[in-house]
Parts: structure tokens; sequence; C-alpha cells
């Protein structure tokens, strides 16, 4: 397995997408321009594009709370993710379900989830219909340090093992369940430790060196897809923004803040792949423009959309 | 009074080789009962001082939860950065204090980083892993006892350690790092997951310490031309097509036929050049140095590497001098 300096730079222009999609999701959240919560990705951009440059557009994720860097790297519409955000009607789930439900069953995205620890038994399910209909796809679970301590994870990862079931569980460990940090959440301090509880591989890798979760990835990925059954992948990793936009973050100190972000994702593999002459200077100016003109479009699109009619309150769920 | 170290790893046993190979998974709740034995085979000798790295997990910590040890115990003390640079801190402040023995609990990259800091004072490696050619699968018990007869001096050096010999990198002239087993050169732009698995993308092999009945890519030496670690001989080979074929045990449940174009014996001072550049320098079964276009890099063999504690030797020599026998 090796990258080819084309796959290289797309990941590159992945991680920055999302970076600079969600410090403009920053910027419209504090104009008051975005209703309810948003959860930011910044800083683990690594984790999901590492993870979703493995895979095919029919594949199956689930997200979580912090989806936005899932969807964009499962391919996702940023114009369809920005109206969303907005509570436009034309958003992807007509502006009623704002950041935590965004889905794209075309793309394999099984949705983004406010429940924490709600993505696994989706996971699970996805993968025993893939298993069940005969198809070689693989579904792809993200999930939190906080959902790692849910009992519906440990549901769907026992039944996972007991049926062999082509899913990689993808634990994003950024050390806070809110606000609870994990070493004062959790007895073991690797949710990989718990993989062998399962019968299933368990590792641990850096979520913030994107080729490093790529090869994890990888791995996982071919042997659930050649029915040799699911992984766990650890990927330890920290959000640079709090747990959600605006707050104050006074249960973590500006030292291990510093500590994480001199191990930026982002600017890391930008400068390892300068350094390799992967990558030129201009290259990145180039990356930069056509993502700040998709953005711009973006919001564009997004800001000039209408909101649902009231009337449309109770269309599209289960039970009105 | 007797110092003894410990330093044990939370994150060893746990890369990518538990996927890519059939690497066991060492959960840190096994080193917190390996580290219970260590320290009750420490006290049982005498060890008055015990010195520990502190660890995110608390493995010390945790392992005295259960149980009395009359000795006075504690931390090293530095702020923790969750990486190899804590091995190496905790073992340079040991070895400050006049630490007599060094107790490790982790594999070939823990030791590594152990020895940067350690000088002097001898080290009784205990394996936590699969994948593991310095350190070895020793009871705790035992290796507690053993660190503590060295410690307490009941037992003579020069019949319980050996003096390893090492490799040092040189990039540009300047000598950067150090292996204690093996450099592997793979053809390869990043650290990434750090193991190395892709046998295609291995060119060049320096081995220090290699045997017929290791694991990993040292083993591919050990089937050619063993090498002890005490020994004043490197191996270098050069891997390629068109070689001689060797079945070798790369990994844990992994065996692979490579193929050796060339083999050079290294004697002490010989330094050796890295065939490809740019590409990616494996320490002790580690991806850790990158080596950048225009760079000049040589593997050395150098003598002065750690005094590595014989459980076997040191608990043979107590049977003889009747340190236990009381």
């Amino acid at each position: 397995m090796s990258l080819t300096n084309e796959q290289m730079i797309g990941m590159y222009a992945n991680m920055k997408k999302i970076r600079m999609f969600e410090e403009q999701v920053a910027e419209l959240f504090a104009a008051g321009k975005i209703p309810g919560f948003v959860h930011l990705y910044v800083g683990e951009e690594a984790v999901a594009t590492g993870v979703c440059a493995n895979l095919r557009e029919d594949d199956y994720i689930t997200s979580t709370h912090r989806g936005h860097g899932h969807l964009i790297s499962k391919g996702g519409d940023i114009k369809l993710m920005m109206a969303e955000l907005l509570g436009k009607k034309t958003g992807y789930c007509k502006g009623k379900g704002g950041s935590m439900h965004i889905a794209d069953l075309d793309l394999g995205i099984l949705g983004a989830n406010g429940i924490v620890g709600g993505g696994p038994p989706l996971a699970s399910g996805a993968a025993l219909a893939s298993q069940y209909q005969g198809k070689d796809l693989v579904t792809v679970c993200f999930f939190g340090d906080g959902a790692a301590n849910q009992g519906t994870t440990h549901e769907a990862m026992n039944l996972a093992t007991c049926w062999k079931l082509p899913v990689v569980f993808v634990n994003e460990n950024n050390m806070y369940g809110i606000s609870s940090c994990t070493l004062n959440s959790m007895c073991v301090a690797d949710i990989a430790d718990r993989a062998a509880a399962y019968d299933m591989p368990g590792v641990v890798v850096d979520g913030n060196d994107v080729v490093a979760v790529y090869e994890a990835a990888s791995e996982a990925l071919r042997q659930a897809r050649e029915g040799e059954g699911p992984s766990l992948i650890e990927c330890k990793t920290y959000r640079h923004k709090g747990h959600f936009e605006g707050d104050p973050c006074v249960y973590r100190n500006e030292e291990e803040l510093q500590e994480w972000k001199a191990k930026d994702p982002v600017l890391r593999f930008e400068k390892k792949l300068l350094d390799m002459q992967v990558l030129a200077r201009e290259k990145i100016d180039e990356i930069k423009d056509s993502i700040e003109k998709d953005l711009a479009k973006a919001v564009s699109f997004a800001e000039e959309s209408p909101f649902p009619d009231p009337s449309e309150i109770i269309e599209d769920v289960y039970t009105p | 009074m007797s110092l003894v170290g410990i330093i044990a790893n939370p994150a060893s046993g746990k890369d990518i080789r538990r996927l890519v190979a059939f690497g066991s998974v060492f959960g840190n709740q096994e080193k917190v009962r390996i580290v219970r034995r260590v320290l009750l085979g420490l006290v049982a000798v005498g060890v008055e001082r015990i010195c520990y790295m502190p660890d995110y997990f608390g493995i010390v910590e945790r392992a005295l939860d259960h149980i009395k040890v009359p000795a006075t115990i504690f931390p090293a003390n530095f702020s923790l950065k969750g990486s190899q640079e804590d091995s190496v801190r905790a073992a340079r402040i040991m070895r400050e204090k006049g630490a007599t023995c060094i107790v490790t609990i982790g594999g070939d990259g823990t030791n590594r980083a152990v020895v940067k800091g350690s000088g002097a004072a001898p080290i009784l490696p205990i394996s936590t892993g699969t994948n593991n050619v310095f350190p070895s699968m020793v009871e705790g018990t035992i290796a507690g006892l053993a660190a503590g007869l060295i410690a307490m001096k009941r037992v003579p050096l020069d019949e319980s350690t050996f003096l390893s010999t090492k490799l040092e990198v040189l990039v540009n002239g300047n000598v950067v790092d150090l292996a204690l087993v093996d450099v592997v050169v793979c053809d390869d732009l990043f650290v990434g997951s750090r193991a190395v698995w892709d046998m295609d993308k291995v060119r060049q092999i320096f081995l220090n310490q290699a045997q017929p009945d290791s694991i990993g890519l040292s083993s591919i030496g050990g089937l050619i031309h063993p090498i002890n670690a005490e020994e004043p001989l490197s191996l270098c080979l050069e891997l390629g097509d068109g070689g001689r074929p060797v079945t070798a045990p790369v990994a844990p449940g992994i065996i692979k036929q490579v193929f050796i174009k060339g083999q050079r014996i290294m004697q002490m001072g010989d330094e050796i050049a890295v065939s490809v550049v740019p590409s990616i320098l494996a320490l002790d079964g580690e991806r850790e140095v990158e080596i950048r276009p225009g760079q000049q890099v040589a593997i050395r063999l150098e003598k002065d590497g750690p005094v590595v504690v014989d459980v076997k030797q040191t608990m043979t020599a107590a049977m003889k001098n009747g340190s236990l026998l009381r």
C-alpha cells in the first residue's frame, strides 16, 4: 500500500476544506446566523480524512454530533450543509434538522447524530444489511470517547464480532466528553484496550497524523470487506474549539491547548508535503483559493435560500 | 541507599501490528500486574528506594493499590508529554539520582528511549508484546528479584550483565538517533503508523542483534548470520529482487520470503551509507527518522550501548553465591 502524490494532495485538500468550512461556520455562528448548536471538528480533520480516503462511494458511515468533517470527507455537498446549518429549506434536512441530523443516503452518509452513542447500533445494523444482501460494502462508525462509555456501543461491538460484520469502529478520542476528561470517566486510558474483550483487533494511532490514520483504516477496511470481521481504531486527537461554539472551556488549560495546536494535523501534513517536495507553495494557494470560492458560493446559496414554511413543521417526521 | 527505577510505558503493545499482523493487545491492566510483582520482588531482596516514571494511566500507583511495599517509592518529577520523551527524561532523572538498576516494561521502542537517558545504569527490560527482540518475556517477580540483587550489589555485575553495542544514525555527519536492535531503510515518505510490515518497501536492514529465534525483521539476519547484542559486529543486508531467498517471521504470525541481494559485516566504528534518499528509517521497529532529499545519511556501529541485565545469569549468580539461601 503506497499513497500516490495525487492521493496525498487530495487528502491535504480535504483537510483544508474541513478546516475552512468550520472556520466559516464559526464566523456565521458568531454573527447569529446559525440557530441551535454547532460542534466544530477543528483539530480532528486527519481522522475523517484518513479513514474516508479508503472508502467507496457506496460504503456507509455513521457520524456524530461533531459530524461536519465526516460528511465532507464522504463527499457531502457543502452548499446543502451550509443551507441546513442556517435552517434553510434547501438544506439537507429542509432546514429542520440542523448540524446534528445531516444525512445523505445516496452518499452512504447514514447521518450525523445528536445522541451520544447513537451511531454504533446503526453502523452494525447497516453492516448486517450489507452482509445479508451479499454486498461487499463496509460501514465505518465514527464515535467519540464519550460514546465509548455508552451501552449502545458495547452492544454494537459485541454483535459486530459475533456475526463478523463488515464494520470498522473509529474512535475519535479527543480527551473530553463535553467537559469530562477521559482520565476521570474511564478505567482504561486507551479505548483500544477494550477491543480484546470483543475479540476484535484494536489499535491506537496518532489521530493528528493523516497518514497513520489512512494506513490503519486501509488494513481494517480491507479485512472488513473480505469478511474477516470488525476492528477498532482509536485515534488520539484533540478539538481546538470547545465542545460547542461558545463553550468557555474552563475544564482545560491553555498549555494543553497550545501543545495540541503545535500538533495541528493540517499544518503538520502541509509542512511534510512541502518538505518532501510533494506539494509546492503555489499549489497550496491554488487549493485555498478554490475552497474559498466554493465556500463563498455555499454561504450565498444558504443566505439566499428561504426558510421552510411553518406549515411544513410536521412534514418529514415519523410521528407527527 | 539502593535505588531502582521503574519505567512502564503505557503506550506499548497497542500499535498497528495488532491489525496488520497477529500481535497481542497488551493492556495497561496487565502492566499494572507485572509492576506489582516487580515491586514485591524488589523489596524481597531489600531494595529501599524505588523511583518510577509517572504516566497518564498511573501504572505504578495502581500497582501499589493492593500491596504493602516497605520501601520509599516516589515519581520522577517532570511534566509529562505523553510521548517517548517521557521515558528519556525519566531515565535521565533516575540516573542522576543514582539508580543502580532500571526495570523497563515495554517493547524495543521503549528501551531505545530509555537508553537515551539511562547512561551506565543497568537496564532490565521486560517485554510487553509479541514483536520484541531487546526485552525478554520474563516473569515480573523474577525480574524484580534480579533487579534487586543487582541494585543491592548482591551479585557481581560481570556475571549478571552484558554491555550491548548500538547503531548510530548520522545525518550530514551528525549523530541524530540510535537503535539497539535494527535500523530499517524504507522507501517511504512518512512515519505514519510507525510499524514496518510492507516488505516491498524495505531496502536495507542494519542489524545490531539478530538470532534465528528472533521475531521481526531482525530474524532475517538471524537466519543468515546470527549476532548477539554484545558482539562488536553488525550486519548490513541489502534487499531486492533476484537475491538469495530467506523465509523469515517478519512480524507475529507473518512469515514471508524476502530476497537478500547483498550482505556485509560491520566492525566497530564502521559506517555504511543509507542507499535510498529520501526515505524513512525505522529504528527498533518504528518508523522514526525522515530522510529528506539531499541529505547524506549513514549508519555506524558503536560500543557503549546500554548495560543489560541477563535475568537467568543473575539468578544463576545468586544461586552460586547463596544470596537467596537465607
